[in-house]
């Protein structure tokens, strides 16, 4: 049974609503049981000092230990932050002690360091397995090139996504596309940054990347982008706009999260995974995976 | 062990570009790159140019890229190597982006030097000439032995996603550096550093994107210490504008509701008051808006569940630090 504490994050649920919806309905399909933590904070995705994000996701690492369960998280920022946070308290007793006592006693709290912190990408890697995946493929994405794109946590540093005992997390993206039957396209950028941590501090640099990114896939033949980081899509799907008129050229490069590729394999619908609320058009796309389910239905 | 070394040369006086060049060696099991670099200069072209000095990974000066990678020659086996390199043969080439000068020699002034010096990576001791000496107690300058191994590789600079597309950043190397100083208990310009450090094309422009620390050979962790920068710069009210902003402004929503508030982070960043910034966020705004995909205005933003519990440990950690 693949139960989990679900830790959605903010954007999810913000900047980018579609990926909640996206989320939970692949993830019941699937079969998941998910228990949604509501009551826990931000990561602070790097943004806010370690000093008091360190208790915050000790405070939600507590409240999994508690439920019993590992955390599935659907962002890579959050994977990253609340994963390296895990790492630190997991490996040092005397700090995690501290932190039990000057921040979770007064609610009861004390983190114990047994919680396992997963993506939705790691855990359809590795618990559900991708063999299990395919059998659910019921509209499968022939033909589809598709660009992977990681974003940062998803890739580095490498003691956070323990590599030495999952050797593969830097692959399970490539290898979900092939097994949902479309192509993987590969770029140089795909582990790259997207630009979206410095678009408030160098406009500039951001938007380079951004096109950079988008052009690389669309020049490969890519048809679409997926990532698992809804953060990348705020950047890649969302000031692909403002990259079009930075690079001066049209890119108009689909860009869709984890959950709702899969979904479409699995039988969703672009409506059922709310892709009329990306800003670059999905349309070519759909259109494209329509053909497909056409095709496939009535061979010629 | 034979080994095929595919090498970029390049003279200045004979070409405006290089080119590569295959040599055929037979080395020892355990040869290095640099050995195989050495080897080549002295058995078959005596003209290629390439630095190296220690040998053992102290120095830092043969930093090349081997097989695409960014790396230090010294400390990378040929036999590892091979196994990576396109039909087994390895690649080397000088470090990108800097510029090259023969070989694989490269421009360690505007790639690495310059940036270094605006940074004033030295110690501004407090004390009156011919004063005592400054002490510093084991326990401070251990905390500071992380940092203080960078050998001045580059390596980080060369897998900064940030100079890949603006060569002006100061990069990863010269951050970590001003850090070790800021860090020093002698120094007594750790203000002037922090504003500096705090400027454009610094601390703020890192995406936080961890290539420098999973580039470094040494275990500094150049990219924890922009984070500790960037926290030392905030706890002390320097810098200014949209990062600062930013920062400020996505502490306060975690703060008060427990997640971010991202309407508010959008407008917060520009600032209240900044009129061209407020309506540079029209088109953006207006565009997820029309897609159902704007989060909701601030003043409707609700409280997380457990968001007291998120205030507490802030206040608790704000009183403390």
């Amino acid at each position: 049974m693949n139960k989990y504490a679900f830790f959605p994050g903010c954007v999810a649920k913000g900047g980018c609503p579609e990926l909640y919806p996206a989320a939970v309905k692949v993830a019941n399909k699937l079969g998941f049981d998910l228990v949604e933590m509501e009551d826990v904070g931000c990561t602070g995705a790097g943004v806010l000092s370690q000093e008091v994000s360190d208790p915050i996701n000790a405070r939600t690492l507590a409240k999994a230990e508690v439920l019993g369960l590992p955390i599935m998280t659907i962002c890579s920022t959050c994977q990253g932050v609340i994963g390296k946070a895990n790492l630190r308290l997991q490996k040092d007793p005397e700090y995690r002690e501290k932190i039990n006592r000057d921040y979770l006693a007064e609610e009861g709290l004390e983190y114990q360091g047994t919680t396992d912190v997963k993506h939705m990408l790691w855990i359809l890697g590795e618990d559900y397995g991708l063999e299990k995946l395919k059998e659910q493929v019921v509209n499968p994405l022939t033909g589809v090139k598709i660009a992977s794109f990681y974003g940062c946590y998803m890739r580095r540093p490498s003691d956070v996504l323990q590599l030495d005992q999952f050797p593969d997390r830097k692959k399970y993206l490539e290898a979900t596309i092939e097994i949902l039957g479309g192509e993987a396209v590969a770029t140089k950028g795909k582990g790259q940054c997207c630009g979206f941590p410095i678009l408030s501090a160098n406009e500039r640099n951001s938007l380079e990347m951004c096109g950079n990114h988008t052009i690389e896939a669309k020049k490969k033949g890519a048809d679409v982008m997926v990532t698992p980081c809804p953060l990348c899509h705020l950047e890649l799907d969302g000031m692909q706009p403002r990259a079009e008129s930075h690079k001066s050229q049209k890119i108009q490069l689909p860009v869709l999260h984890l959950p709702q590729l899969v979904g479409l394999a699995i039988g969703f619908t672009p409506k059922d995974m709310k892709m009329e609320r990306h800003i670059v058009s999905t349309k070519s796309f759909e259109k494209q995976i329509q053909w497909i389910e056409v095709l496939s239905k009535n061979p010629v | 062990m034979e080994v095929t070394l595919k090498i970029f040369r390049y003279d200045p006086d004979k070409e405006t570009k290089g080119n590569h060049s295959e040599y055929a060696i037979d080395v020892d099991e355990n040869a290095t790159v640099l050995d195989g670099l050495m080897e080549v200069k002295s058995s078959h072209d005596s003209s290629l140019s390439f630095k190296g000095s220690c040998r053992t990974g102290l120095c830092g000066d043969c930093s090349v890229q081997v097989n695409g990678k960014g790396t230090v020659a010294c400390r990378t086996t040929l036999a590892k190597a091979v196994k990576k390199g396109k039909d087994g043969v390895v690649s080397v080439d000088p470090l990108y982006p800097a510029k090259k000068i023969k070989d694989l020699i490269y421009n360690q002034n505007d790639f690495l030097l310059e940036k270094y010096k605006s940074m004033k990576p030295w110690v501004v001791s407090n004390l009156a000439h011919g004063a005592r000496e400054d002490e510093v107690s084991d326990s401070t300058i251990k905390e500071l032995q992380r940092v203080m191994s960078c050998t001045m590789c580059g390596l980080c600079d060369q897998g900064c996603l940030v100079i890949a597309v603006d060569e002006q950043y100061v990069g990863p190397a010269a951050l970590n550096k001003v850090y070790r100083v800021v860090m020093d208990p002698r120094d007594s310009s750790k203000r002037e550093k922090l504003e500096f450090a705090s400027g454009a094309r610094k601390v703020w422009d890192c995406t936080h994107c961890f290539e420098a620390t999973a580039h470094c050979p040494k275990d500094v962790r150049p990219t924890e210490s922009i984070f500790e920068l960037r926290d030392m710069a905030i706890k002390h009210g320097i810098g200014h504008g949209r990062p600062v902003n930013h920062h400020k402004s996505f502490a306060a929503s975690v703060k008060n509701d427990g997640w971010l508030d991202e309407t508010r982070l959008a407008i917060e960043t520009e600032g209240w008051f900044n009129l061209p910034g407020l309506l540079k966020l029209g088109p953006v705004g207006l565009r997820a808006f029309m897609k159902r995909k704007a989060p909701l205005p601030y003043f409707l933003h609700k409280k997380r569940k457990g968001a007291d519990a998120i205030k507490r440990i802030f206040n608790k950690w704000e009183r403390e630090s």
